[in-house]
C-alpha cells in the first residue's frame, strides 16, 4: 500500500520536475564523482610531496650540521670574529632544526634513529661551544681534545644522518608504489563509475523521453482518428498526471463530451420527428373524424334506397324530370361515400360533376351554365377521388353565386407539353392576389369555408394532389382581377397514367 | 499475470524502471567509493608501521655478530622481557650504511644517552675503558656471553665456562666408551689407537673463560673416564677477527693435516657450522664425530642426519630476557645481582626433534 501510494505521488509529479530532477539528480552524481577523484588525487599528491618532504629536511639538516662543523674549524683555524659569528649562527640553526626530531622511545626504527641523532647533536653542540669557550680561553689542550671529540661525534651523527635518510628513501619508495597503485585503482574506478553513471543515464534519458513521447504519439494518433471523423475512437490512457497526462485526459474529455452531445442532438432530432409525426397523424386523424362524422349523418344506404324509391315513384307517375333529378342525387351520393377514399378515373369525376351540376341547376333553376371541352383520350388518367367536385363547388359558392350576370362554369381537359391540365373556369366575382396567395399556401383555416362546403375544402384537395404527385407544381389560381373570373388548373404529370391513390 | 496487475505494470514501468536506473547509478558510485577508500586503507595499512608504541626506555644491544640466528634469539627474549618495565630495545647500529666496531657502537651509545647497553664485552682495555665511562655517564650496562671482569658493569650475563666445558667433558666421555666398546663400526678398525680430540677455540678470545673451558673438559676427561689414557685432547685456535678467517682456518685443517682427530669439539655456531660444511666436502662423515655448539636450523638439520653427533645450546632467549631483567631491575633498584646462569642442552639424534621445527621453548 505504502508502494503505491508513493507510485501515485510520484504520476502526479509534473513534467518539469520530473525532468529537473532526474537531470539534476544525475548531475549531482557525476559531479560527487568527480569531486571525490579530485580530493583523492590532491590528498595522493600531497602525501607524495610529504613523503620527500622528509628527506629534504633530513638534508637541511645534514647541511646544518656541516655549516656547524665548518665554522667551528674554521673559527679553530682563524680565531676571527667572523667565523665566531657564522658559528654561532650555524649552531643556533642546526639546534633550531634538531628540535623538530623525534625524542620519544617508539618502536619505529626511523623515529629511535632520530632520537639518537637528537641526542648525539645536543651532545655534540655542548662539545663545540666548549671547544670555541677552549679556544677563546687559549686553553689549547683542552680545545685540541674537545675538537677530536666532536668531530668523532661529528662523524657518527653525519653516518647517522646519511642511514636515516637512506632508510626514508627505501621507506618512501614503498610508499610511492603504494600511491601510484592508489592512483592507478582511483583512475580505474573513477572509469568505472563515469562509464556506469553515463550508461544508466543513457537508459533513463531514454526512458523519459519515451515516457514524454509515447502518450504524446498515442495522443495524435487518438487526435488523428477523431480528425478524421472516427468519434469512436478509443480513450486515451492515462498513466502518469504531468502535463501530458492532463493533456491527454482533457482531450478524452472532450471526446466524450462531443459524443455526448451528438448523442443529445440525435435524441432531440428524433423528438422533434415524432412530435411533428404526430401532428400530421393527429391532422389526418381529424380528417377522418370529419369524414366519419359526415357520413354517419346520413345512413348512405338508407339514402340511396330512399332515393331509389323515390325515383321508382317518379318512373310510375310518369314525371321523368323528377325520375332524373333523384337519380342524379342518389348517384352523386353514391360516389360521395363510396370513392372518398380511392383512386378514381378522371372520366368519373367528370361524371360526378356533371351529376352535381345538375342537381344543383335543378335547385338553382338552371342558372349555371356549365360547358365541357374533353380530350377523351385524357379521361383514363387516375386522379384522386373527390378532386374536381370541391373545386366545382368552390367555383359556383364562392365564383358566380352572387353575380349579377349569366355564370359559367368551364371544364377543359386537354393535353400540354406532356402534362395533362384540368381546367375549372368561372366568370365570376375573380379573387384577389392576396387571397389567391393565401390559399395556395394552405393558410385558409378549414373553419373559414367548411360551412356551407360538403365537408371537402380547396386545401384539402390541394394538398392530397400535392402528396398524391409528390410535387408542388401541381394546382394553379388564375384570376385577372376583380369581376374578372377565377381559373384553377390541376397540372397532372403523364406518367400519374394508372397510379394508384394508395401508393401514396 | 492477472490483468490488473499487468495494468498495473504497463502504468509503473517507466517509474520503476526510472528509480532503478537510479538507484543503480548511486548504488555504483557508492560501491565504487568505498572499494576505493578500502583499498587505499588497506594499502596504507600495509605500508605503515602497526600502531607505533611509546616506551619509557631505550637499550641497545652490541654485538659484533648481530646478524647470526644466536644474536637475534638473544635480542628477542631481550626484547619480550624489557617490553615489561616499558623500555625498548635494539641492536645499535643495524640499519647504519657504515659498520662500527663494537667500541664505536659503545662510544655512540654513550653519546646518545642510551637507558642502558647489552654488550658481548671482552677483556680487553678499551672495553673496560667504555664500559667504565658508560657507567659514569649513569648508563648501566650488562654484559652479555662474554665478560669484562674489570669494568663496573652491573651485571654479567653467561654461561659458566666450567659447566660448559664439563658438558662438553662428557660427551667426550660417552663417544669414547662407544669408540673403545667398537660399537661403532667405522671405528672399530682403530681400537689400538688413542681418540683424538680437537678442541676449536675462539683465538681473539683474550679471557680466561676459554681456558677455563678447556680445563673443565680436559679435567672431566681425565678424572671421570675409563679411557683417561687413550684420549689425547689438542686445543686449535681459529682466528674469527678477520671476515672469513674462521672457514678458512678450518678449511686449513682439513687440507694439512694427514692423521685428521676422531672428534671435533666446536666452541661457537660459526664454528660448528663450517666444521660441519668441510666433513661434508671432504667426505668424511662418519669418521669425525662432531660436537657442536648452538642450535641453528642447519646444525639441528645436521645432527638429524647423523653428520653433527650432539650440540650444546645455549638458551638464548633466556639469555636475553636476563639481559633486560638485569637492567629492568638495576633502573627501578639501583641493585642488580652480579651473575646470571643461562642454561645449556645437550642436543642429540635422539632428542632434536623437539628443537626441529619449534620453539625452543617449547620443549622445557
Amino acid at each position: 500500500m505504502q508502494k503505491s501510494r508513493f507510485l501515485n505521488r510520484i504520476h502526479t509529479v509534473t513534467l518539469q520536475t520530473k525532468l529537473i530532477f532526474s537531470f539534476i539528480a544525475t548531475t549531482i552524481i557525476i559531479l560527487i564523482v568527480n569531486l571525490f577523484m579530485y580530493q583523492n588525487i590532491n590528498q595522493l599528491v600531497n602525501q607524495l610531496d610529504a613523503i620527500y618532504l622528509s628527506n629534504v629536511q633530513l638534508n637541511e639538516l645534514g647541511e646544518a650540521l656541516n655549516d656547524v662543523q665548518d665554522s667551528m674549524t674554521l673559527y679553530l683555524n682563524t680565531k676571527t670574529s667572523d667565523a665566531m659569528e657564522s658559528y654561532y649562527r650555524a649552531e643556533q640553526d642546526y639546534s633550531m632544526l634538531i628540535q623538530n626530531l623525534n625524542e620519544k622511545v617508539t618502536d619505529d626504527n626511523l623515529q629511535m634513529m632520530e632520537r639518537m641523532i637528537r641526542n648525539m647533536s645536543d651532545n655534540y653542540l655542548e662539545i663545540t661551544n666548549q671547544t670555541v669557550e677552549a679556544k677563546r680561553g687559549r686553553n689549547i689542550e683542552k680545545y685540541k681534545t674537545r675538537y677530536e671529540k666532536a668531530t668523532e661525534l661529528y662523524e657518527y651523527i653525519g653516518t647517522y644522518v646519511y642511514s636515516l635518510n637512506n632508510e626514508q628513501f627505501r621507506e618512501n619508495s614503498s610508499s610511492y608504489k603504494m600511491l601510484s597503485l592508489s592512483l592507478q585503482y582511483l583512475e580505474f574506478i573513477s572509469i568505472f563509475i563515469l562509464v556506469s553513471v553515463a550508461a544508466c543515464n543513457i537508459v533513463l534519458i531514454t526512458i523519459l523521453t519515451k515516457s514524454i513521447t509515447n502518450p504524446l504519439s498515442i495522443l495524435s494518433k487518438a487526435a488523428n482518428q477523431v480528425a478524421s471523423g472516427n468519434l469512436e475512437a478509443e480513450l486515451v490512457e492515462v498513466y502518469s498526471m504531468d502535463e501530458i497526462g492532463i493533456v491527454s485526459s482533457a482531450f478524452n474529455k472532450m471526446l466524450v463530451s462531443i459524443r455526448e452531445y451528438i448523442e443529445r442532438i440525435k435524441e432531440s432530432m428524433e423528438k422533434e420527428r415524432t412530435m411533428k409525426e404526430r401532428e400530421l397523424m393527429m391532422g389526418t386523424h381529424l380528417k377522418d373524424a370529419q369524414l366519419k362524422y359526415l357520413q354517419a349523418q346520413i345512413n348512405p344506404h338508407f339514402l340511396f334506397n330512399t332515393l331509389n324509391a323515390g325515383a321508382q315513384l317518379a318512373m310510375m307517375e310518369g314525371a321523368d324530370r323528377t325520375y332524373e333529378y333523384v337519380q342524379n342525387v342518389a348517384q352523386f351520393f353514391r360516389y360521395n361515400v363510396k370513392k372518398n377514399n380511392e383512386t378514381v378515373s378522371l372520366r368519373d369525376e367528370i361524371e360526378l360533376v356533371d351529376n352535381y351540376i345538375y342537381i344543383l341547376n335543378v335547385r338553382f333553376s338552371g342558372d349555371i351554365h356549365f360547358e365541357k371541352h374533353i380530350d377523351e383520350s385524357l379521361t383514363n388518367i387516375q386522379v384522386p377521388s373527390m378532386l374536381l367536385q370541391p373545386i366545382v363547388e368552390n367555383s359556383i359558392n364562392y365564383g358566380i353565386r352572387d353575380i349579377e350576370w349569366q355564370g359559367l362554369i368551364q371544364l377543359s381537359v386537354y393535353e400540354q407539353e406532356e402534362t395533362v391540365c384540368i381546367s375549372i373556369k368561372d366568370n365570376g366575382i375573380g379573387m384577389t392576389q392576396n387571397k389567391i396567395d393565401k390559399v395556395m399556401s394552405s393558410e385558409l383555416r378549414e373553419s373559414d369555408v367548411s360551412a356551407e362546403s360538403n365537408g371537402v375544402g380547396l386545401s384539402n384537395v390541394i394538398s392530397r394532389l400535392r402528396l398524391f404527385f409528390d410535387s408542388k407544381d401541381v394546382f394553379d389560381i388564375i384570376s385577372e382581377g376583380e369581376n374578372k373570373g377565377t381559373e384553377v388548373i390541376i397540372y397532372l404529370p403523364n406518367t400519374a397514367m394508372g397510379r394508384k391513390y394508395e401508393d401514396v | 499475470m492477472s490483468e490488473h496487475q499487468t495494468k498495473e505494470w504497463k502504468k509503473n514501468k517507466f517509474v520503476l524502471i526510472s528509480i532503478g536506473a537510479m538507484l543503480v547509478m548511486i548504488l555504483i558510485t557508492m560501491g565504487g567509493l568505498i572499494f576505493f577508500k578500502i583499498k587505499i586503507q588497506n594499502s596504507m595499512k600495509e605500508d605503515m608501521h602497526i600502531s607505533k608504541e611509546s616506551y619509557d626506555k631505550y637499550y641497545v644491544m652490541i654485538t659484533p655478530d648481530s646478524d647470526s640466528s644466536f644474536w637475534q634469539s638473544v635480542f628477542e627474549g631481550a626484547k619480550e622481557e624489557a617490553k615489561k618495565n616499558h623500555a625498548y630495545v635494539e641492536i645499535l647500529g643495524d640499519n647504519l650504511s657504515v659498520s662500527y666496531s663494537e667500541a664505536e657502537q659503545l662510544r655512540i651509545a654513550i653519546d646518545a644517552k642510551v637507558d642502558g647497553i647489552i654488550v658481548e664485552a671482552n677483556e680487553s682495555a678499551q672495553m673496560l675503558e667504555l664500559i667504565n665511562e658508560a657507567v659514569q655517564e649513569g648508563i648501566p650496562v650488562v654484559t652479555a656471553l662474554g665478560d669484562n671482569t674489570a669494568s663496573v658493569r652491573q651485571s654479567y650475563v653467561g654461561i659458566s665456562s666450567y659447566n660448559l666445558g664439563r658438558e662438553y667433558g662428557k660427551q667426550v666421555n660417552t663417544l669414547a666408551d662407544a669408540y673403545f666398546k667398537g660399537d661403532t663400526a667405522d671405528m672399530a678398525d682403530k681400537k689400538n689407537e688413542p681418540l683424538q680430540v680437537l678442541v676449536l677455540i675462539n683465538a681473539n678470545a683474550d679471557d680466561s673463560s676459554q681456558n677455563i673451558l678447556f680445563s673443565a673438559i680436559q679435567e672431566t676427561v681425565e678424572s671421570k673416564s675409563d679411557h683417561a689414557g687413550q684420549i689425547n685432547l689438542e686445543a686449535r685456535a681459529i682466528d674469527t677477527e678477520g671476515a672469513f678467517t674462521a672457514e678458512e682456518s678450518i678449511r686449513n685443517i682439513f687440507m694439512t693435516e694427514e692423521d685428521l682427530p676422531d672428534i671435533i669439539l666446536c666452541l661457537d655456531e660459526l664454528n660448528t657450522t663450517c666444521v660441519y660444511q668441510e666433513i661434508v666436502d671432504y667426505n668424511k662423515v662418519g669418521q669425525i664425530t662432531i660436537v657442536g655448539y648452538y642450535d641453528s636450523e642447519t646444525i639441528l638439520k645436521a645432527i638429524e642426519h647423523n653428520v653433527i653427533y650432539s650440540t650444546i645450546s645455549v638458551d638464548t632467549k633466556q639469555m636475553g630476557e636476563y639481559c633486560a631483567e638485569a637492567l629492568n631491575e638495576y633502573l627501578q633498584t639501583g641493585y642488580v645481582s652480579e651473575y646470571y646462569a643461562v642454561d645449556t642442552n645437550v642436543i642429540t639424534a635422539g632428542n632434536v626433534r623437539n628443537y626441529l621445527g619449534g620453539d625452543a621453548d617449547a620443549e622445557k
